[in-house]
């Protein structure tokens, strides 16, 4: 293993940030801001329908080849999809959907349903509830 | 918690990640780093990165990688090291090496995973190990 010497080692340890701080720079961009921030929001609902779908197994006690099996897939590959190790397919999501007990949903987000209530609301009224 | 994303650099001082994303569209650069902060934020064995995020196999296995698909039917990957206790840095670490992009439905070749390797290597041949600051 090469080891190398130099006065940048502490500098090294504490320093980790380059990144970041690359990334605060790009976010000035609002081309990159507008697709990080589409991206993350998209990135985070996958993931929070992954990790409800392994709560809900813990909370049924139910292995992953358990779950595998009523699914009729491989327990290699559903251990696979709960450690983000491969893409998870929809149907493959909605087959666990209901062999947990649970369902899929997808609904507008609060921000849009308030648009959507506040163009039904008249203005006159939308003043007496202020 | 969270782990830090760091980028690998060369004793020349080049970032080869760097030099990958900023050919990359503003668009694929941009989802690519929101994968990056997502398993940055809940890393391995949770699951994250939203599906953008895979293990890889066989002469690759070890790395992960980034998979981003971009405008004219083509796909962007970062491949990326995973360090629990990386020499010299005393934090867990997600470390980018390079980046590659290819043609929809095409592979990469042997030559292509050799070079990424080589560069895998000599970021672990490193103690402490070399990054951007």
């Amino acid at each position: 293993m090469l080891v190398y010497e130099n006065d940048e080692v502490n500098k090294l340890a504490a320093d980790t940030t380059y990144r970041e701080r690359r990334l605060i720079e790009r976010m000035r961009d609002p081309e990159f801001k507008a697709e990080y921030l589409r991206a993350q929001s998209s990135i985070a609902q996958v993931d929070a329908v992954m990790r409800s779908l392994d709560n809900l197994r813990e909370a049924a006690g139910i292995s992953k080849a358990q779950l595998a099996r009523q699914i009729d897939k491989n327990p290699a590959s559903v251990r696979r999809l709960f450690t983000s190790e491969v893409n998870p397919e929809l149907k493959t999501i909605a087959a666990m959907a209901y062999a947990l007990d649970a369902e899929l949903v997808v609904q507008p987000r609060k921000s849009r349903r308030r648009m959507r209530r506040r163009a039904r609301t008249p203005r006159g009224k939308r003043a007496a509830m202020a | 918690m969270p782990w830090a994303v760091v980028y690998y650099k060369r004793e020349d001082g080049s970032i080869p990640v760097e030099e990958f994303l900023g050919d990359c569209p503003v668009k694929v650069e941009a989802k690519m780093q929101a994968v990056l902060s997502a398993v940055a934020d809940a890393p391995p064995p949770s699951f994250s990165g939203g599906g953008m995020w895979e293990a890889m196999h066989g002469d690759m296995t070890g790395y992960y990688e980034v998979r981003v698909n971009g405008p004219k039917r083509e796909q962007f990957r970062l491949f990326c090291l995973l360090e629990r206790d990386p020499p010299g840095l005393g934090e867990p670490l997600i470390a980018v090496i390079t980046g590659m992009r290819k043609a929809f439905m095409t592979k990469f070749g042997k030559a292509d995973y050799d070079a990424v390797r080589v560069l895998g290597d000599e970021y672990k041949a490193t103690s402490p190990r070399r990054i951007a600051t």
